[in-house]
């Protein structure tokens, strides 16, 4: 693996890149399994730490296409998350969101033979809402928050977390709208991927998503982790109301 | 129901900063030099602070929210404003002299709303409102809602297309809401000014434009408070005012009240210098201190029911 002469860090955000690209492959390629790994072959930390990073996003591809997470993925993901310790959060909200992510990928490998390898993760609490009723108070923060767990938004993905974003289309709205101004395109994308999933999902959605998709992709979709939520929203899209 | 609250802010800011330009024209600022000819060599130096200043006295006039002490105030600032203008003639001539310029119309209104008439001035304006040529000036879609608005406040022959002029605005197209900018902002405030009358009419402001403004209206407040452009976050509230049940909440108004200097002046912007010098800070100031007022009055109005306005 070419990571020689890099810091762990660098070395783990190369690998999160390699595994997203091979990802957005698989996605473009109709939806086959990513080629995360050669069989038979011991993977290297990195890559079991990018993939526990992408967790339920690694069966984007095929979830976007009707077909069912694929064990190869599935195998090298429950391995990740035997091997690899939970993220450290620092902070009782990253706690929260990486609890929600881990809950995703359980979901996804409950779906195949490796299931029963891992004990799946209780649902975590709910991100707190905007406070009921109210249109002027807590949407930011609030979207923040759910753009940390677009993962989520995923088809044959169902939670409390999915009905927040049922109720509040708006603030996923005004929170896309917001990060476009602000020039945070990674929020931006994220909660555009929401919209896409409440679109498709049979909601009336106030922002129109494709604009925001397009100028995201001509501005900045720099790398392949922000290519692939291009993708999975466009992919959100395309599959129009289930 | 607008929060209490806010509006006990808002009265509070609204009275300072009222106190603040009435304390600046009392002090000697906002006087055309007595050579000041039709020709104004730089309109913005104090003509037009003059005329921003007789706006926010003629609406506090108007909605007749403010105690006695506010309402006397704002009796001075449009008395002297109108002394200045040599009760009205300085706008007639010059708009006599030009038949293409616009702020004679525009600034009139401002006075015409408080019961200052100039009745040749007015004939004048019916007099070129007939012209195609004055309909034809090629401006902004919110700049001839001004125009639209001014003779409407006037009570001049010119009956302006409502609708077409709402159409030809930014926000009148609805467009994609993370486009806007600084200069459209102002733009955007403008057009529900104007269409509006400053929040007396507010079923004169298109059911989808108001639709998309209790939308987005909370996201650009939000980002131009974080930016710090505090005169913008000023006329975004008093939309907010004109446009029904107010959406955006405390934040803007506790964050202007919170501003505010002890004598009143409200800081344009995060960026620009308050000076020691008197004549440079109302310059720089000036039209935030407008703004204040403007959208105190509105809120408060708002919130009890509003003035209704003449049919």
């Amino acid at each position: 693996m070419p990571f020689a002469d890099t810091s762990l860090r660098d070395e783990y955000a190369a690998a999160v890149e390699q595994v997203a690209g091979r990802t957005l492959d698989a996605l473009r390629d109709g939806g086959g399994p990513a080629a995360l790994t050669a069989r038979d072959t011991t993977a290297p930390r990195p890559l079991l730490a990018a993939v526990r990073v992408l967790g339920a996003d690694l069966f984007a591809p095929q979830l976007l296409t009707g077909a069912e997470p694929d064990g190869p993925t599935a195998e090298l993901l429950v391995e990740a998350r035997r091997t690899l310790p939970p993220p450290a959060a620092g902070s009782e909200e990253a706690a929260l969101a990486i609890g929600w992510q881990d809950w995703a990928a359980d979901r996804m490998l409950a779906r195949t033979p490796f299931g029963a390898a891992v004990s799946p993760a209780a649902p975590p609490r709910t991100p707190p809402a905007p406070s009921p009723g109210s249109e002027t108070a807590g949407w930011q923060a609030w979207a923040v928050r759910m753009a940390q767990l677009s993962v989520l938004a995923l088809p044959g993905l169902d939670g409390p977390v999915h009905e927040d974003a049922r109720t509040h289309t708006l603030g996923l709205a005004r929170g896309a709208t917001r990060a476009m101004l602000r020039n945070d395109l990674t929020t931006a994308v994220r909660l555009a991927r929401w919209l896409a999933w409440a679109r498709a999902d049979g909601r009336p959605v106030r922002l129109e998503i494709e604009p925001v998709l397009e100028r995201i992709r001509l501005v900045g979709a720099g790398s392949a982790r922000m290519r692939l939520e291009l993708d999975v929203a466009h992919g959100l899209l395309n599959a129009g109301p289930r | 129901m607008t929060d209490t609250q806010v509006l006990t802010v808002a009265q509070r800011l609204g009275t300072r900063a009222l106190a603040w330009l009435h304390a600046h024209y009392t002090d000697g600022r906002g006087r055309l030099t007595d050579s000041t000819v039709i020709d104004l060599a730089d309109p913005d130096d104090v003509y037009k602070p003059l005329c921003e200043t007789a706006l926010a006295a003629s609406l506090v006039l108007r909605e007749g929210v403010a105690g006695p002490r506010d309402t006397r105030a704002a009796r001075e600032l449009l008395e002297t404003a109108w002394a200045q203008l040599r009760g009205g003639d300085l706008l007639y001539d010059r708009q006599l002299r030009h038949v293409a310029i616009t702020d004679p119309l525009e600034t009139y209104a401002h006075f015409a709303r408080a019961g200052y008439r100039h009745a040749a001035l007015e004939e004048l304006l019916n007099s070129l409102g007939r012209l195609r040529a004055v309909h034809a000036l090629e401006m902004q879609g919110s700049r001839r809602l001004a125009l639209a608005n001014a003779w409407r406040i006037a009570g001049l022959e010119h009956r302006p297309d409502w609708p077409a002029l709402a159409r030809a605005t930014w926000l009148g197209a609805r467009p994609e809401p993370w486009t806007i900018t600084w200069v459209i902002g102002y733009q955007v405030t403008h057009t529900v000014f104007h269409l509006t009358d400053w929040g007396s009419r507010p079923d004169c402001l298109p059911e989808p434009m108001r639709d998309y403004l209790r939308d987005w209206l909370p996201v650009w407040l939000d980002v131009w408070l974080e930016t710090g452009e505090w005169d913008l976050v000023g006329e975004l509230l008093i939309v907010d005012s004109c446009i029904g049940e107010p959406v955006t909440g405390r934040t803007g108004w506790e964050a202007l009240a919170a501003l505010q200097h002890p004598d009143g002046l409200i800081p344009r912007d995060a960026v620009t210098p308050v000076h020691e010098d008197p004549e440079d800070t109302f310059r720089e100031h000036e039209h935030t201190a407008v703004v204040g007022v403007v959208a105190a009055t509105v809120a408060l109005s708002r919130a009890l029911g509003g003035t209704p306005a003449p049919a």
